[in-house]
């Protein structure tokens, strides 16, 4: 039971709502007070699976514009509830997969995109089941509350998997900016970039501390090193053409900071200012 | 004689919920000084404290018409964080995924103004400064200095 003045029943009937207006047919964003109030509710209740049996009955799957923003609020609670949640979900991967099978197609040429978003969150929960000290943002801070060090040994593998994760975010992206349309309302398509571009920005931020970190406490760091720290340039190099891109669209400005990388990566081994 | 005495205490019972209210009304001007002062008191008595709080949580989270409620509330609630009770701090380190999820608030009026944004950066202040326990420590430390000082007056005087 939740420390805030709540109540269940209410709770769960206003919850069944949210999800239906979350995925509704307008080929438009998720409304955001509609995907807050499911993140919400995770948190007071720790538990999603609500939030999962109420997606299950709504028609998602018989409208491609319904299945897209299905997949983008579950990216979003995933990211933002509570930990519950990415557990959870990994019950779900049958649905998730479902989801990318049957795509009704009213030519809107949402297929591709739901098929990639798919293999993206599955590539994340596999990762997530992998590593499940992450919180769904890759928030640092909150990573070493929970491990109380910054442990440098298991580092190296870590640091790789959330590389390719990151890789897997670029093409994405990539395949979603590829299907922008000149004269028709992207407003749906673009709203899919936010929790990518918050994603990447944890994930960078992440491998960037995490790098310093490792540099300190290895041996031979530079050598050993070397390998991420190219990759990990590649990757900033990206990112930054991804933000860059990101903040030409006004209507995503209108939704969130859009991170700014300098010119050239950090210098891994010297300290932040 | 009894139905009067019921509805006076009914009065006392809600004066901070009323005080709340208030000073997150839908009007155009902020939260005064004096009203974020006494509500920071208040949150001393334990009563008071869950009452200012269920009111909190509701404005919190109104509706994007009712952007002002949001944003005067987060207003309030940073002032509670630096001066009200220790109580405050708790609760809403406990409840912070309320003020997270406000990062992405959203309201265009009709006349196509962006009334989200304030929303948005103030609660992304907030988050930061509850995930950052040592500068809150300070800062409530340092409110709490000049407070002493200025009730005490200049040394001296």
């Amino acid at each position: 039971q939740p420390s805030r003045p709540v109540d269940r029943d209410k709770a769960e009937s206003e919850l069944a709502l949210n999800i239906k207006k979350a995925t509704n047919t307008d080929e438009t964003a998720p409304k955001q007070k509609h995907v807050r109030k499911c993140i919400v509710y995770t948190w007071d209740y720790h538990s999603s699976q609500s939030i999962w049996s109420g997606l299950r009955v709504q028609p998602i799957m018989s409208d491609e514009v319904q299945t897209y923003k299905a997949l983008i609020v579950v990216h979003k609670i995933i990211q933002e509830g509570h930990p519950i949640t990415l557990k959870e979900v990994q019950q779900h991967v049958g649905w998730l997969d479902t989801c990318s099978r049957t795509v009704g197609n009213f030519g809107l040429g949402y297929a591709p995109l739901i098929q990639a978003y798919v293999q993206f969150i599955m590539s994340k929960l596999r990762f997530h089941r992998h590593h499940p000290e992450f919180n769904g943002l890759f928030e640092y801070a909150e990573y070493i509350t929970l491990k109380g060090v910054d442990d440098p040994n298991e580092g190296y593998e870590t640091v790789a998997d959330l590389m390719n994760l990151q890789d897997g975010i670029d093409s994405f992206q990539r395949l979603v900016f590829m299907h922008l349309r000149g004269i028709s309302n992207n407003e749906c398509r673009i709203s899919s970039l936010v929790p990518l571009v918050k994603e990447s920005y944890g994930i960078y931020r992440f491998i960037t501390s995490m790098l310093r970190a490792m540099h300190r406490r290895v041996d031979n760091a530079d050598e050993v090193l070397q390998p991420l720290v190219q990759r990990y340039n590649g990757q900033h190099h990206q990112l930054r053409k991804f933000y860059y891109e990101c903040s030409n669209l006004k209507y995503l400005t209108s939704l969130i900071n859009v991170p700014k990388l300098g010119q050239e990566p950090p210098n891994l081994w010297q300290d932040p200012e | 004689m009894s139905n009067l005495a019921s509805k006076s205490m009914r009065v006392v019972k809600n004066y901070a919920k009323a005080k709340v209210r208030e000073a997150t009304s839908n009007d155009p001007w902020g939260p005064s000084g004096t009203q974020m002062n006494e509500l920071a008191q208040l949150t001393y008595n334990q009563n008071d404290f869950v009452e200012i709080m269920e009111m909190l949580d509701k404005r919190l989270n109104d509706k994007g018409k009712n952007w002002r409620h949001v944003f005067k509330s987060l207003t309030l609630l940073d002032y509670l964080l630096h001066a009200g009770s220790e109580n405050v701090v708790y609760y809403f380190k406990d409840n912070a995924y309320i003020i997270k999820t406000l990062k992405e608030f959203q309201h265009v009026d009709d006349d196509g103004r962006d009334q989200g944004a304030n929303v948005r950066q103030k609660a992304k202040d907030i988050s930061n400064l509850l995930a950052d326990d040592m500068r809150l420590r300070d800062q409530r430390k340092n409110r709490a200095f000049m407070r002493d000082r200025m009730t005490r007056g200049a040394p001296g005087a």
